[in-house]
């Protein structure tokens, strides 16, 4: 039986907009797996960026527990968070997530940066990540030279090149074509198979939810269901 | 500090802007540079005045010529060493814009009363024996190619020639002086020759200023006092002060310039100041996402202020430094300019750290608010495209 990789216990997490107090999740309780897949879905608005936000330690709730990989994340202060962030999890978020700035290879360099990392090992390292993405000869491109597909597949090299144990993914493909889409969640799949990557991707899309293993309803804040899918649309396992 | 190559890269975004921006910093501090180094030189002549020495004019002004006769009554106080006179020629050499000083002077006392003036001994033998001649400063000489044994014609724009001619000097000799208070561009000539040759044509010469020398541990103020009263029944008032009161009124002649000066570099501070912050704030606005996803990846608040300031300080520093280098190089081109008006123009170390100090502070300024930004930023935020 796997470990328990995330676990959210009573979280509460409200905004305040004007006067109102809007709650997002209330008191939620979720439990998830080491090296599974998870697709997390719900309508609008239902608070699912917010959670991803809160399970990778961007932002604190305001009530509840957070256990992932291990740690109590309320344990921990801010600058903490920000390393145990570069140790622990890789984002891939839906839009914005290169910087134009940097070229493939350097945005993929990034979250090496640090670590410990030798120039050199960084070099392979990045490139290493870059290759398992297939975009290993597109290194030197700026984003904008980029598709949206590609810039994606790059995102998610970043994600794993200091080899976090967590990948969280909003809504990764929801910007892409079929096509390109089909790409970056096969690379997904490949990650949890090969590398038991632990994975829990926001998405609005069945057909890409269905890439998971587990999927994961959030509705008004509250958990739905948790629905483990069949094996049939993957291929051979 | 996320990395140099990421402070760079995000400066070439706007190229323009960045060129923009380092440009009007080397125009800045260069203008700084300058500005500071006026005051300096002014003050310089003020710092290094001998407080043994005064000077004696017409209460009335520079220009106003006192009688020679009064020389005789102040070198009978008692506490006056010694005395000499100068007297403004107010000439040209060949055309108007060869501007310069002369002066008419004692050459018997000048010397002795003005060691900072150094000639050769054997070119001030010829001088003080040869009364058609003069001595030139070394900047002068150098200016207009001048050497000892040439004849230099005078446009005596202030006190013509009676015979309607140039005067005309021997050069006896080339002076220098390392104190900013005696500058190297002065023309001295025998007060002796400019009296006869004046009164040749029926002019009776006036002088400028008596300096008088007091004897060592005297009371200066008192004998401020005794000069001033011995001609306060004559038919010319006069006004004696120290060399340094002297030359700061010099420097104070067309009203408080330093302060002026001063007023002006700081507007320059602040008005590159606030188009620093500008450049920088918008900056900031460019990199918000990015910080976000800096901040998502696991770089500390800290290190996404250090990426801000360290844009801010390659800005200033690389447009200062610029700034600094125009000023060094084009000081014998400035110092040229100013020759004749303004001697002894020349750029202190103290002002390089001076405009140094305020690269440096205009990099800090100018970055603190968007580094604060920075900081703070909430990555949650900037991932939404909030701000
Ligand atoms: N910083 C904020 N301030 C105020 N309200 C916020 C903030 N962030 C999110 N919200 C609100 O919280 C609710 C949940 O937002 P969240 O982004 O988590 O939803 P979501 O499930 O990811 O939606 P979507 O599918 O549209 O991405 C929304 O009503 C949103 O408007
Ligand atoms: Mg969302």
């Amino acid at each position: 039986m796997s470990q328990a990789m995330i676990r959210v216990q009573a979280v509460t997490k409200s905004y305040r907009r004007g006067g109102e107090t809007l709650v997002v999740l209330d008191k939620l309780n979720l439990q998830m797996e080491e090296g599974r897949f998870y697709a997390l879905m719900g309508p609008s608005g239902s608070g699912k960026t917010t959670l991803l936000n809160l399970i990778g330690g961007l932002d604190q709730p305001d009530a509840g527990e957070l256990y992932v990989s291990g740690e109590n994340l309320s344990d921990l202060s801010k600058g903490e968070l920000a390393n145990w962030r570069a140790a622990n999890v890789g984002f891939v978020f839906q839009g914005f997530n290169l910087i134009p700035v940097l070229s493939a290879f350097e945005n993929v360099e990034l979250p090496l940066k640090l670590t410990p990392l030798s120039r050199k090992e960084r070099r392979e390292h990045a490139e290493h990540a870059l290759k398992l993405v297939g975009l290993e000869d597109r290194m030197h491109h700026r984003p904008k030279q980029l598709s949206g597909g590609q810039e994606q597949r790059v995102a998610i090299a970043r994600a794993v090149a200091s080899d976090p144990k967590v990948i969280l993914a909003d809504e990764p493909t929801g910007d892409l074509d079929r096509k390109s889409a089909e790409q970056v969640l096969e690379l997904l799949v490949r990650l949890n198979r090969e590398f038991k990557k632990t994975i829990l991707m926001v998405t609005h899309d069945p057909h890409a939810a269905a890439h998971a293993q587990s999927i994961v309803h959030l509705d008004k804040g509250q958990l739905g269901s948790i629905v483990d899918n069949q094996p049939m649309a993957l291929g051979p396992k | 500090m996320a990395s140099m190559k990421l402070v760079w890269r995000n400066l070439m975004r706007h190229p323009l802007r960045s060129v923009l921006t380092i440009l009007s910093l080397t125009v800045a501090i260069f203008l700084i540079c300058g500005l500071r180094t006026l005051i300096t030189t002014l003050n310089a002549g003020v710092a290094n005045a001998d407080n043994r020495r005064l000077a004696v004019m017409s209460s009335t002004g520079l220009f106003v010529e006192l009688p020679m006769k009064y020389q005789a009554q102040i070198d009978r106080l008692d506490a006056v060493e010694q005395t000499t006179k100068f007297q403004w020629f107010g000439g040209y050499y060949r055309s108007p814009k060869n501007f310069f000083a002369q002066f008419a002077i004692d050459p018997a006392t000048l010397f002795s009363m003005y060691p900072e003036c150094q000639v050769p001994p054997e070119q001030q033998q010829t001088f003080l024996k040869n009364r058609v001649s003069c001595i030139v400063g070394k900047g002068l000489a150098a200016d207009y190619g001048w050497k000892v044994g040439d004849t230099v014609p005078i446009i005596g724009a202030l006190h013509p020639h009676p015979e309607n001619k140039a005067w005309e000097f021997y050069v006896a000799g080339v002076y220098r002086s390392d104190a900013p208070n005696f500058d190297n561009r002065t023309l001295f000539f025998h007060w002796d020759y400019y009296e006869k040759t004046l009164e040749s044509g029926g002019v009776t010469p006036g002088v400028g200023v008596f300096s008088i020398r007091v004897k060592p541990g005297t009371d200066v103020p008192q004998v401020i006092a005794d000069v001033e009263n011995l001609f306060k029944d004559s038919e010319q008032l006069v006004s004696c002060e120290t060399e340094a009161e002297f030359q700061r009124q010099f420097v104070t002649m067309f009203g408080n310039i330093p302060l002026f000066v001063g007023w002006i570099g700081g507007g320059v501070v602040l008005a590159i100041l606030l188009a620093c912050v500008n450049t920088m704030l918008m900056s900031m606005r460019e990199q918000t996402t990015d910080i976000g996803i800096l901040k998502s990846i696991g770089f500390s608040d800290r290190s996404m202020f250090g990426l801000l300031i360290a844009q801010s300080l390659f800005l200033c520093t690389l447009g200062g430094a610029l700034g600094l280098l125009l000023a060094r190089g084009t000081q014998p081109m400035v110092s040229n300019w100013f020759a004749a008006t303004f001697p002894g123009y020349a750029i202190t170390n103290g002002t390089y750290l001076f405009a140094s100090a305020v690269t440096l502070g205009l990099g800090i300024a100018a970055g603190v608010m968007p580094a604060m930004q920075a900081r703070r930023l909430r990555c949650v935020d900037a991932l939404r495209g909030m701000d």
